[in-house]
């Protein structure tokens, strides 16, 4: 198992260092010169070049690259031209809210898809199924922008149940906290549940025609021990992928969600550079944000073998 | 457009005049202490250190409304009146400006205010070892003394008559910041502003709220109104609009491309929406230099092909206000005759025709929905008088450095609310200037932009100023879409908002009913 986790391990690095690469050179290449953005009206072309001097915009991409990577690598991201706060400030500040967001959403996401999943795919085929199935395929349709801007008119606006925008700290007010996160939250479980359903439900109708399933039921055990014990687990393979998957098109709909429901974290962070020419901060985040995905789906990885055997001894 | 927020600053710094008008007068009856609001801005303030953030946006300036003063504010006429400055007079050619500052005031961490404060703000800007781009702003104003405790004296390089009205905006250049903090706070100054205004910073969370306490030793006794200011930054615009019809929000900033929600909003009893016509304009400029451009023929074409009650309707619901000069309802500048050229299709068919040749050029517009609009109506427009337009869509980013380098045939742009017309006026019409983006130089509209900036007599300035509006309509080297207009929409029981003088919502005055 060790030298599984080592293997895997090791593979990290090519990727990550693919990632600081990419993420240096689209940052690089993004239209609009950093220099005439710091100096707005009085770029004039003296003082252009001199700022691009003092930056050292004016070295070779690969070089600045080299540079750059080489602060990284000891733990400096470096400072917003515009705030003063470092890369590392602003990813702490923001990041708790994202996760929060994303775990919230993942769960909801889970707690909707997975029962359905199973109740789908006992009756495979059934009404119900067809039903379900049917609406999965609609929800999945429905952009992010759309369900946000329909569950504030209804929860907020017209039902006032929960809060349009806003947030408070978990540590300041638990109850209120979470209510700030139920609309975004939901937003984002509304597009990921989908998924879920119908990747576990499709699993779980071929495991249920396992052999093994069959003696369960000639054992007399009882349905729903069956499901959950013996079937459940098998089937969550795909699942497992898809969660991995899911966290990276979490991050992208973060940024939608967070925007609109006025949320602090990194999809907003990273929004605001963008448009600001924040480079700095904006290549910082990027490459903390994509880490962090190669990092999630290393865990992932982990979790196969965990759930299957036969992976970690490489019989798969 | 952006280039608009940031002539803004230019204007600012120009003080002037006379008075003695009683400030801010003692609060009535009618005005509750206590409470709290919260308002719900459209951007992320960046903070408020100028070498850091350069200029503010108008989210900044809010904030910066209530935590610092300026030497002036302007009342409900547009006329400045005392706030940090008691009186100010000038010398006969407008050139030097001597304000008395109001005594006894202190910035919030103790430090007192006085004219060696001031001086200090405005050398930090001014110096060229900061790189500050704030200093593009006062570039016309020399130097700044301090002949003695209450006295400061402003050497300017051009004249300049509305001095004291220009420095009433609550922008980078203008508020006044305590010296001592920068200095002590270093790299976290930005965003733990210290000034002498009616409210303290308590509490800033990034990109969530920023918690303002009102400073209980403010220098004006019985003010401010509210306990606590709470602002917060929510950039979308529906549920922007959500929150304050949920009640989290008391007051939010709003433009026309939310046409549908204001409009909404003044049909509702429990919301008031607070609307100023500004001066200035949104506009578009024309590459004077760039055939087909070059031909005042096509130019004038243009301009008569385009419907902007139309296009208001298109864009706005109507709500958008036509522009026939470059100043606007809300300035002091009233034309007779302003030369604005009709909307005649048949004649901008006829003026095509006479020139004879394809006309085919591009225009860059900022690539966000409203900017992709603005341009296919006015392709539309075009094509029907027989021009073809192909629109560039440019990142906000490139936009301004596209524009500065006239790498452009036509360029939308803005001249945002200002008290006096000369400093957009005349940086972007006067010849040799950055943002003289028409690439025209005419020896009588230099002639007028001079004359018009060192005379008092208002009557005199107007003949100048309409007179340019009539030369600059003529050559259609620049037109006008749309006058800028500001809006805000608070719950009916928030009272006291000054009007939105250059889109800055100023809710230090406020109370709640």
């Amino acid at each position: 198992m060790l030298g599984f986790v080592a293997r895997k391990l090791l593979y990290l690095v090519p990727v990550l260092l693919a990632v600081s690469l990419l993420t240096f050179l689209i940052a690089s290449l993004l239209p609009g010169d950093l220099a005439y953005v710091i100096l707005g009206d009085q770029a004039t072309p003296e003082k252009v070049a001199a700022l691009r001097h003092d930056m050292g915009l004016d070295q070779p991409v690969w070089w600045r690259y080299i540079g750059w990577l080489g602060q990284v690598l000891q733990g400096d991201f470096g400072r917003s031209f515009r705030t003063g706060q470092t890369v590392l400030q602003a990813v702490g500040e923001r990041l708790p809210v994202s996760i929060e967001l994303m775990l919230f959403a993942e769960i909801i996401g889970l707690a909707i898809g997975v029962p359905l999943a199973i109740a789908c795919a006992v009756r495979s085929g059934s009404a119900f199924d067809r039903l379900m199935t049917g609406s999965a395929f609609g929800m999945l349709s429905v952009p992010t922008f759309l369900s946000a801007i329909l569950l504030i008119y209804l929860f907020a606006v017209q039902l006032r149940w929960l809060p349009a925008t806003g947030y408070v700290p978990f540590e300041e007010d638990p109850v209120a906290n979470l209510r700030f996160f139920v609309l975004p939250a939901m937003t984002l479980a509304l597009a990921e549940w989908p998924g879920i359903m119908r990747v576990l439900r499709s699993d779980m109708i071929a495991t249920l025609q396992e052999d093994y399933i069959a003696l369960a039921k000639a054992k007399g055990l009882k349905a729903s021990r069956i499901l959950f014990v013996h079937a459940l687990k098998p089937s969550s393979l795909t699942l497992v992928t898809i969660t991995g998957i899911n966290i990276g098109r979490l991050i992208g709909g973060a940024l939608i969600v967070e925007t609109i429901f006025a949320l602090p974290g990194i999809g907003r962070l990273l929004i605001g550079a963008i448009y600001t020419r924040d480079l700095v901060i904006l290549q910082g985040v990027v490459l903390l944000v994509a880490s962090g995905f190669v990092l999630m789906n290393f865990v992932v990885d982990m979790l196969y073998a965990v759930l299957d055997p036969r992976i970690r001894h490489g019989h798969a | 457009m952006n280039a608009g927020i940031r002539s803004r600053a230019m204007a600012l710094f120009f003080v002037g005049a006379a008075s003695g008008a009683v400030l801010l007068a003692s609060p009535a009856s009618a005005q509750k202490q206590g409470g709290s609001i919260t308002v719900g801005l459209e951007l992320d303030i960046p903070g408020f250190d100028p070498l850091k953030v350069g200029v503010f946006d108008t989210a900044a300036e809010t904030a910066a409304a209530a935590i610092f003063d300026t030497l002036t504010y302007l009342d409900d006429k547009g006329e400045p009146q005392p706030k940090l400055a008691l009186s100010w007079t000038h010398s006969d050619d407008f050139k030097t400006w001597t304000f008395k500052l109001r005594p006894g005031v202190k910035f919030q961490d103790g430090t007192p205010f006085n004219a060696e404060a001031v001086k200090e703000n405005f050398d930090r800007q001014k110096d060229p070892a900061n790189k500050c781009r704030c200093a593009f702003y006062i570039s016309f104003i020399h130097d700044v003394q301090a002949p003695d405790e209450l006295t400061l004296v402003y050497n300017l390089n051009d004249p300049q008559v509305n001095l004291p009205a220009l420095s009433s905006i609550q922008s980078s250049n203008n508020v006044v910041q305590s010296p001592t903090a920068w200095k002590t706070k270093g790299d976290d100054y930005n965003r733990n502003p210290v000034g002498t205004g009616p409210y303290i910073l308590k509490s800033w969370t990034a990109g969530d709220r920023m918690v303002l306490e009102k400073n209980p030793d403010y220098w004006n006794k019985g003010h401010p109104y509210l306990d606590r200011i709470v602002l917060k930054p929510l950039p979308d615009a529906q549920s922007r609009f959500a929150s304050l019809q949920s009640g989290e929000a008391d007051i939010i900033w709003d433009d026309e491309a939310d046409a549908d929600n204001i409009q909404k909003a003044q049909k509702d009893p429990r919301l008031t929406v607070h609307s100023y016509a500004g001066s200035g304009a949104a506009v578009a400029a024309i590459n004077t230099k760039s055939a087909p451009l070059d031909d005042v023929r096509v130019r004038q074409a243009l301009v008569m092909s385009i419907d902007r009650k139309k296009m208001s309707q298109a864009l706005t619901n109507g709500l958008a206000r036509p522009a026939t000069n470059p100043y606007g309802d809300g300035s002091w500048v009233k034309c007779k005759d302003d030369g604005a050229l009709p909307y005649d299709l048949e004649k901008a068919k006829a003026l095509i025709k006479d020139y004879g040749k394809p006309v085919d050029f591009k225009m860059i517009v900022v690539a966000s929905p409203r900017g992709r609009t603005v341009g296919q109506i006015l392709q539309q427009f075009w094509k029907q008088a027989g021009a073809d337009m192909e629109i560039e869509q440019i990142d906000q980013a490139s936009f301004v450095p596209r524009a500065f380098m006239r790498q452009f045939q036509v360029i939308g742009w803005r001249i945002i609310d200002l008290a006096d017309p000369d400093p957009q006026m005349y940086a972007n019409f006067h010849t040799g200037s950055p943002v003289a983006l028409a690439n025209y130089s005419n020896p009588e509209l230099d002639r007028l932009l001079e004359h018009a900036r060192i005379t008092a007599d208002v009557a005199k300035r107007t003949d100048d100023y309409c007179a340019i509006s009539r030369l600059i309509n003529k050559e259609a080297i620049w037109f006008w879409t749309f006058q800028n207009t500001y809006y805000a929409i608070s719950t009916a029981k928030l009272k006291g908002l000054p009007k939105i003088y250059g889109g800055v919502i100023d809710v230090s005055e406020t109370w709640l009913e």
